[in-house]
């Protein structure tokens, strides 16, 4: 088959779209493990920060101040050509994720994004009104029942537009994977530009695949947020 | 760290390398970002939906990819180009700080447009009308009470901005800009201490990150002096 198009090579859009989609697999992958594992890691996170116990409000706050202000290429770098050198990391148990640029990138794009989503997360929480919160005390509720029960499902609601966000970005992030080889979309893009030497059409294409994630991304958060707060709706 | 000794005058270029793209690059954000702002609210249907598929494009593709395609994008038709002149040159490209440049700033232009829209619309409007009715022309209600009260309602997150913008230039080092990165790859090749140089480039960045995120928060300070003096 072939197409006649004036400005652009439409036989190799048409060829390279299923090759770069074999790597859609990789990127949800990577967006999936790292995103759970990443709010994992920022609720731990947020409970450390609000805990109000310096010994674990200092070592959070470094830790933030510290992922938020370096690039994630950087993160990456570091932990997938950085580590090696050090022997403690290849003699111990980890080494066999540290091995390979799977394991290496999982573990960056999750340190990366719960450094970000926990700043969300206590921007949702600092978000609550404190009358519900005297409220429940009032009514004899414990830290952990207020925290549970009053607190969490409000501020949920509240930071989950910056979520959906924090996810595209990290969706975004994902495609960096191909700077130490993983094949992803954009790692499968880039050999085929430097097979055929064709960066418009291979380029733009793809833009259009993560587009169209991104959208999806956003509609799916979208049916949350609207089911979250259907309560709010009834009332209008 | 004494692998580092004979690399801190690479890694001061480099850094200065990493500050001129920040400087052209944020001119570029700021005046990428006013005119779609402009555009979306003009009342122009053509210019407001080029301004909504600019911002559409570039917030939701990778940042790598825009970068890619402009670099080597440019690169094939700069070439093409000058092959039309002479048919013995194999490659032309746009330096990459060029190339660069323009796309990190068409990137977080996108997200600028969108806070600089939020800043116009924040504006009261009893303000804009005042100025009207002294006679103010459109460019001096503009530059003289649109842009001052926008401002302070966009520093916050434009700050931000400039904090994407500081750690995407470090992508630039994929199209073989030497910045620190770079830099840091050429010393990983003489030296072999990867952990060692990357961990420098990642201090550089957090310098960077601190020196903006103070400076923000003097601007903010100075934006908002009005209001102190009511406290």
């Amino acid at each position: 088959m072939s197409l006649n198009c004036p400005l652009f090579d439409c036989d190799l859009i048409v060829e390279s779209i299923p090759k770069m989609l074999e790597g859609i697999g990789l990127t949800i992958e990577l967006l999936f493990e790292s995103a759970v594992l990443g709010l994992t890691l920022a609720i731990i996170l947020l409970l450390m920060r609000i805990s109000g116990r310096w010994y674990l409000v200092a070592p959070t706050m470094v830790y933030i101040y510290i992922f938020r202000g370096t690039p994630i290429l950087v993160q990456i770098f570091i932990i997938y050509h950085g580590l090696p050198q050090l022997d403690f990391v290849r003699e111990s148990i980890l080494w066999p994720i540290f091995r390979e640029p799977y394991g290496c990138a999982i573990v960056a794009l999750t340190l990366n994004t719960g450094a970000y989503v926990s700043e969300i997360l206590r921007g949702g929480v600092l978000g609550v009104n404190r009358g519900l919160t005297e409220a429940a005390a009032a009514l004899g509720l414990s830290v952990r029942q207020r925290f549970i029960y009053i607190t969490a499902p409000i501020a949920i609601r509240l930071c989950l537009p910056a979520y959906s966000n924090d996810v595209i970005s990290l969706m975004k992030s994902t495609a960096l994977v191909s700077t130490i080889t993983l094949l992803d979309m954009t790692g499968i893009a880039r050999t085929i530009v430097a097979e055929t030497y064709a960066p418009y059409e291979v380029f733009i294409s793809l833009m259009f695949i993560y587009l169209i994630l991104t959208w999806v991304i956003q509609r799916t958060f979208g049916v949350v947020e609207k089911r979250l707060s259907r309560h709010v709706r009834s009332e209008v | 760290m004494e692998a580092v000794t004979g690399w801190w005058d690479d890694f001061f270029w480099g850094s200065l390398v990493v500050v001129e793209l920040f400087i052209v690059a944020i001119f570029l954000t700021v005046l990428f970002g006013l005119i779609g702002a402009g555009a979306k609210l003009s009342g122009n249907p053509v210019a407001k939906s080029i301004a909504n598929a600019y911002t559409i494009v570039f917030r939701g593709t990778p940042e790598i990819l825009v970068l890619l395609l402009f670099y080597f994008g440019s690169a094939v038709a700069l070439t093409a180009i000058a092959q039309v002149f002479d048919p013995e040159i194999k490659f032309v490209d746009i330096p990459p700080f060029w190339a660069g440049s323009l796309a990190i700033a068409l990137i977080v232009g996108s997200y600028a447009t969108e806070t600089f829209r939020g800043a116009f619309l924040g504006v009261d409007p009893g303000q804009v009308e005042a100025a009207r009715a002294l006679g103010l022309s459109n460019l001096k209600t503009f530059m003289y009470v649109r842009i001052p009260a926008m401002w302070r309602l966009a520093l916050p997150p434009f700050g931000n901005h400039m904090l994407s913008l500081i750690k995407d230039t470090a992508l630039i080092a994929v199209i073989g800009l030497e910045e620190t990165l770079f830099v840091a790859e050429q010393a990983i090749g003489t030296t072999g201490k990867p952990f060692t140089m990357y961990i420098v480039v990642g201090g550089i960045y957090l310098g960077f990150s601190t020196i903006i995120t103070l400076s923000v928060m003097v601007l903010e300070k100075y934006a908002n002096k009005h209001l102190e003096v009511a406290r």
